[in-house]
């Protein structure tokens, strides 16, 4: 909603027609004498050559899984093998456009493509750099084994292939030797030294990382294109399809230059659709799908229809036109593109597929115009190479494919992990831990003014750190520094410490965001750093994922904690797995805000911290004080790792209650983990989780005064990680303990706590661990919210119900083992 | 309709109070003015009588049971009348020893004591905390004797606690064949093993040699004996006591005291003692001595601007150190009378508990029992206490002569954290004084 574009009612009404540009489909008709200007023999050699060592690397594979068995070597492979055999020249068609600069990302079918852009790779790369790239991978783990026990003659590059190619197959095989050490496996193998970016076992999951990588690129001016690999299947996926418009949004060209001062360039991301005619079984053209051509997407996206064409996939020159092509467009800035390239699997989806879905007639015909086969009876017919020279190259591959296999499968030179041995090897790779004021220290951070005049660096400036003044009265609600201010103050630090990072979500920029954290932040910032995005939270989250592989720090909002499912995806999978399914070797600086709501009823009001609490590798925060909203943030923006920032629609406008100095005014972190006493007591100890403090407060003062019970507030504040050390003392000296959250009471985090609790404390506890959570129901109106959101004669109740009952007090609300069972029963 | 008896509220810091007997049983028949039960607060004891004449129909407390004031206790009424409404809530669960089971009761005698052990020898502990049993463990507490506050019958943390409040313990040779609840009496009640052979369940090892002459008696220690050791035993090992001896020249004492036994009658004065006259003298020296009238509590000393004498008196039930307050406004006919009037009530055991506490200063005359001089020990938080020796003759030498005299002795200790030897001297000092001139002091 910038200012700047009128949105002019007369405009809005007018009459006319919407143009489209006729998309070409498979026009590619060059015959080989002219494509022979371009390329020489040798060219066309290591283009049959590379479509040959897939086919024979996904041959092997298919017969290790049918018959336990290649070339007369026995292996079985429990895992996934999805081949690609017949979409050989579509793979090898677009890696030989790019170069380690221009990065790509792909499906659970991606072999093709990683052996296909490496070895595309190693052919672009000098001798030098690639020994270094080689040797430095995972400190040489990999070259030393083919190095070792396979000779390559003194040839970089062939040593380079079989670099390439068994650092694959060991990765399929779970070694320790593969390129992510076995944890990424067949569906997920990459190697980021050749632009060879992860591959994804969720269809479709891809586009959204790709799209953020391509915003890396174009946010920090880096070299290369973008390449989001997907089948036509994956089309069908809502991600796939707001990575399409996120990339097209008009915002990229018409503000992000901002009248000349920055690039006004389009998404540099090239959406490449390997349409092999079906998603798994289903047949997109004719049955799942109805753009008939994958390349008619285009068209739906933006006035230049992304630039989309229907390519011929068997036919690796024609492909090589298309993407040269498109790679151009976006090097000039007029991305994206997207390609709908025609191909077929003529394996099955994976080799349990008895094909039920196609016919053996199909197959066959497709065999007939097996695209090897075309290419090397195309060259034999121009003269370009013998039958000789095919079958010489043809018993290379298969000595090395049998070597490198051998290899990949021998226990003591490809160990897999052992965590008998080494039991932390996967705990020491979960999260990164690192601490990174910059992630590129090399660069200036691009801010349209100092610091120190930005308004809202201002108007804070001007505000109280505390929530009651000298004399102790409460200061106003304008003048008071809030948890707004808390959020904001370590992010506008960091944007002009990190250059890299970038902030969005909907309604960040001119709005504020919609609670007002930026508010005033949009002056500052450049477009792009900091902008709008259109509402589709598996994108946000998604290219916050690719925009920290490549090596960037975004922060990024989803408004409201219900709309995790709409990412679910993106945060579950994606943030939450690939620092450890890439061992250790991706970083993941991504800080998610989301807020926890309240008055806004059902869909607009939920505590979802065990959601994300449940997933391993996330780290989940949820601060309740300005102090802690900002210490938090800044240790959540030094870091590495993935970060859910939870916070609390109820509490934004809270001043500072506990810090007597007020909120420091300086750079400071508090750690993840350490939960906070925020009153001292003696008898009972009350465990809460965001904004349920101050009720938990506000009980605590009851209980002390009309009961004389004393009891200790602490306030969680992290989740993931957590420390109970703090919280196992308090419990020991109480004996009682209440856990208390926002959050839905069943399979909350306190119910997690509370059995830990229980478990570590039990022969110190007078009672059982009680959770004080929110009913199991749908949040109701905000008149209605008090019967379900924890109020403090909850907390009493409980106490007196279940731990202690306290003399003279009658409990309201019925926290009786009776209605505990009927209401498990009725699932309430 | 049922009159119920609730369990009074003798004065107004009174929480609760133990009931130490029962006169009565379900279904016993009361006159308007027997003694229903006896009970006690932690300083005096009193009997409830019976309110109306009738029929007991319910009991729903037991010996022993502390029962929080204005609670119900038993009802009186005809036979058949419903009394469901006066059964504490707390207790719904529980059936109460009702009319119709009056029979079986009756046979099973004493009803009280019996049917706990009974009940707790099948039964044992019930559902304890893990808190609470490992404060069990440390302190030896006698679970069998609990009394669960907790959900569903759980002995939680604070019932143990209120066993080692009121030493109730189990030695640790004695636990495990300790099954069912037995009267301690071991030190504070504890029981040790000697106390099992006594139990119900050791009575089925009927081959064991049995005394036929008791060569002891078990009595259980009255709470007010428990409550004095633990407030001496509290007082020896928190402060840092000692005792200043001095005496003083009686003479003049004497001598008053002689005119107003002649006289004083006529003049409508009261029975004014020796005892009385010491107290007006503390009354109006130990103001000067600001910490001499003084609490100590914790960090802070709190110093007091009227005197509130105890006056350590010797009953039946034990030490009681009633109070008189305001002691420095008051005549010494004034002073005299209000220290009657309260030792006689402690004496007779129905003095109101809140004049039990309160004293700033405490003064123990022992010197009528003969006692040439002792130790007290100081009332905490007060700092110090005033002993009163019996008066022995002395001799001193006047003009070159020596001079027979009668002198008293004042044993007086002080908290030395509170207040130092020279204080201590210098309060004795003023006091000797005052007596020797106790006609000057009156003249003030």
């Amino acid at each position: 909603m910038p200012k700047s574009q009128y949105v002019d009612p007369g405009k809005a009404f007018e009459a006319g027609y919407i143009h489209f540009e006729d998309i070409p489909v498979c026009q590619y008709n060059k015959t080989l004498k002219e494509e022979m200007k371009i390329y020489s023999k040798e060219d066309m050699l290591r283009i049959y050559r590379d479509m040959a060592i897939i086919r024979e690397f996904e041959t092997m594979l298919n017969e290790v899984k049918v018959k336990s068995e290649y070339n007369g070597v026995k292996y079985n492979n429990p895992g996934p093998a999805h081949l690609s055999i017949g979409q050989e020249a579509s793979a090898v068609g677009e890696a030989y456009c790019l170069d380690i600069n221009d990065f790509s990302f792909g499906s659970h079918r991606s072999h093709g493509e990683i052996l296909a852009k490496g070895l595309s790779s190693i052919h672009k790369l000098d001798d030098k750099e690639l020994y270094d790239i080689m040797k430095e991978f995972l400190d040489g783990t990999v070259l030393a084994v083919v190095e070792k026990h396979m000779n390559a003659g003194g040839n970089i590059k062939e040593l380079a292939i079989n670099f390439l190619l068994y650092g694959a197959l060991a990765e399929i095989f779970a070694r320790k030797t593969g390129f992510n050490r076995g944890l990424g496996g067949s569906m997920h193998a990459f190697f980021i030294p050749f632009g060879l970016m992860p591959n994804n076992a969720i269809v479709g999951a891809s586009a959204p990382i790709a799209l953020g990588a391509a915003l890396y690129k174009r946010s920090n001016h880096k070299p290369g294109i973008v390449i989001s690999n997907c089948g036509d299947g994956a089309t069908g996926r809502g991600p796939v399809l707001e990575a399409l418009n996120f990339a097209s949004m008009d915002q990229i060209t018409k503000l992000w230059g901002m009248d000349g001062k920055f690039s006004d360039g389009g998404m540099p991301i090239l959406f490449n659709v390997f349409n092999n005619h079906y998603g798994m079984g289903g047949q997109t053209r004719g049955e799942t799908m109805g753009f008939d051509m994958a390349a008619r997407l285009g068209a739906g996206f933006n006035p230049s229809q992304m630039h989309a064409e229907r390519v011929n996939g068997y036919d690796p020159l024609a492909v090589i036109d298309a993407v040269t092509r498109k790679k151009k467009l976006l090097l000039e800035g007029k991305g994206p593109a997207l390609l709908d390239v025609v191909t077929y699997r003529i394996s099955g989806h994976s080799p349990s597929d008895s094909s039920t879905y196609r016919t053996q007639e199909e197959i066959d015909a497709w065999k007939a115009a097996d695209p090897i086969l075309a290419f090397k009876t195309k060259l034999i017919l121009g003269g370009v190479a013998t039958e000789n020279e095919f079958a010489t190259i043809q018993e290379q591959i298969t000595n090395r494919m049998t070597e490198i296999m051998k290899l990949a499968i021998n226990d003591e030179i490809s160990p897999r992990m052992d965590l008998n041995k080494e039991p932390d090897a996967i705990s020491s790779i979960m999260f990164s831990n690192q601490k990174v004021v910059s992630m590129d220290p090399s660069r200036e951070a691009e801010m349209l003014m100092p610091k120190e005049e930005c308004p809202r660096v201002k108007e804070i400036a001007g505000k109280t750190r505390t929530a009651k003044d000298k004399n102790g009265k409460p200061v106003s609600k304008m003048k008071m520094y809030n948890i707004c201010d808390g959020l904001f103050e370590p992010i506008i630090d960091k944007f002009y410490d990190d250059p890299t990072l970038i902030a969005y979500g909907e309604d960040n920029r001119d709005w504020g965001g919609a609670f007002g954290v930026y508010k005033k932040m949009t002056e500052a910032v450049p477009y792009h750093r900091f902008f709008n995005s259109p509402i589709s939270e598996s994108a946000i989250v998604g290219s916050a994922v690719g925009y920290a592989m490549c090596g960037g720090r975004a922060i990024v909002e989803l408004m409201y904690a219900d709309f995790i499912g709409c990412a679910g995806d993106e945060i579950f999978n994606q943030m939450a797995k690939w620092q450890a399914m890439s061992a250790g070797i991706l970083k993941m600086p991504i800080v998610l805000r989301v807020s926890v709501g309240s008055k806004y009823g059902a869909q607009h009001s939920q505590d979802w911290t065990a959601l994300c609490a449940h997933i391993p590798g996330l780290k989940v925060v949820f601060p309740s004080t300005p102090a802690d909203a900002k210490g938090l943030m800044t240790t959540a923006l030094d870091g590495t790792d993935p970060v859910v920032f939870f916070e609390s629609q109820r509490i934004y406008g809270i001043g500072e209650e506990f810090m007597k100095d007020g909120v420091p005014t300086g750079h400071y972190e508090i750690p993840f983990g350490e939960p906070d006493i925020k009153k001292e007591g003696k008898d009972v100890t009350i465990l809460t989780i965001g904004a349920v403090l101050y009720r938990a407060l506000e009980a605590a003062k009851i209980l002390e005064e009309k009961y004389g019970i004393s009891a200790e507030v602490i306030d969680t504040r992290s989740i993931v990680p957590f420390n109970y050390e703090k919280v196992i003392e308090s419990v020991k000296k109480t004996g009682k303990v209440l856990l208390v959250g926002d959050a839905c009471e069943r399979n909350s985090v306190m119910r997690d706590m509370a059995s830990n609790i229980t478990e570590m404390c039990f022969d110190y506890l007078d009672g059982p661990a009680v959770v004080v959570g929110s009913r199991n129901w749908i949040t109701p109106a905000f008149e209605l919210e008090k019967s379900f959101f924890p109020q403090a004669d909850w907390i009493i109740d409980a106490l007196h119900e279940k731990i202690m009952p306290i003399p003279g007090h009658v409990p309201t609300n019925n926290f009786t083992d009776i209605e505990k069972v009927e209401r498990a029963k009725k699932g309430l | 309709m049922a009159t119920v008896v609730i369990m009074p509220r003798q004065g107004q810091s009174v929480e609760s109070c133990i009931i130490t007997a029962f006169n009565k049983k379900v279904g016993d028949t009361v006159e308007k003015g027997d003694i229903l039960f006896s009970y006690e607060t932690d300083k005096s004891s009193f009997d409830e009588p019976a309110p109306e004449s009738g029929k007991i129909l319910a009991i729903f407390r037991e010996e022993g049971d502390d029962v929080p004031c204005l609670e119900n206790v038993l009802v009186i009424g005809n036979d058949g009348e419903d009394f469901s409404a006066f059964i504490p809530a707390a207790e719904e669960g529980d059936a109460p020893a009702a009319a119709e089971e009056a029979p079986a009761q009756e046979a099973a005698a004493p009803v009280a004591q019996t049917a706990e052990a009974e009940a707790s020898a099948t039964q044992g502990v019930g559902s304890i905390s893990p808190r609470a049993r490992l404060l069990a463990e440390k302190t030896h507490a006698d679970l069998l004797k609990a009394v669960p506050t907790g959900p569903n019958g759980r002995i939680i943390e604070r019932d143990v606690q209120k066993l080692v409040d009121m030493g109730l313990t189990v030695s640790p040779a004695a636990k495990d064949g300790y099954t069912a609840a037995v009267n301690g009496s071991g030190i504070n009640g504890k029981v040790v093993l000697g106390d099992l052979a006594a139990a119900p369940a050791a009575e089925t090892v009927a081959a064991a040699p049995v005394a036929t002459v008791a060569e002891y008696e078990d009595v259980k220690i009255p709470n007010v004996r428990k409550i004095i050791s633990k407030v001496m035993c509290d007082s020896l090992t928190t402060m840092a006591q000692l005792t200043f001896n001095s005496s003083f020249d009686a003479t003049k004492l004497l001598a008053f005291r002689k005119s107003l036994k002649a006289g004083g009658e006529k003049m409508g004065l009261a029975n004014i003692t020796l005892n009385d006259m010491i107290l007006y003298a503390v009354s109006r020296v130990i103001l000067k001595h600001k910490a001499a009238n003084a609490h100590m509590l914790g960090d802070t000393m709190r110093y007091f601007n009227t005197v509130n004498i105890g006056i350590a008196v010797d009953t039946e039930r034990g030490l009681l150190v009633p109070t008189v307050f305001g002691a420095e406004k008051l005549s010494l006919n004034e002073l005299s009378m209000n220290a009657k009037s309260v030792i006689t009530a402690a004496q007779s055991g129905t003095i109101n508990p809140d004049f039990l506490k309160g004293a700033t200063f405490t003064v123990s005359n022992l010197g009528s029992l003969g006692i040439e001089s002792f130790t007290p020990i100081v009332n905490p938080p007060q700092t110090c206490i005033l002993g009163v020796d019996c008066i022995t003759k002395r001799i001193k030498e006047v003009n070159g002569e020596d001079v027979i005299y009668p002198s008293m002795g004042l044993s007086l200790t002080v908290d030395h954290r509170a207040l130092d030897g020279a204080d201590a001297a210098r309060i004795l000092k003023d006091i000797g004084f005052a007596l020797e001139n106790i006609d000057l002091l009156l003249a003030k």
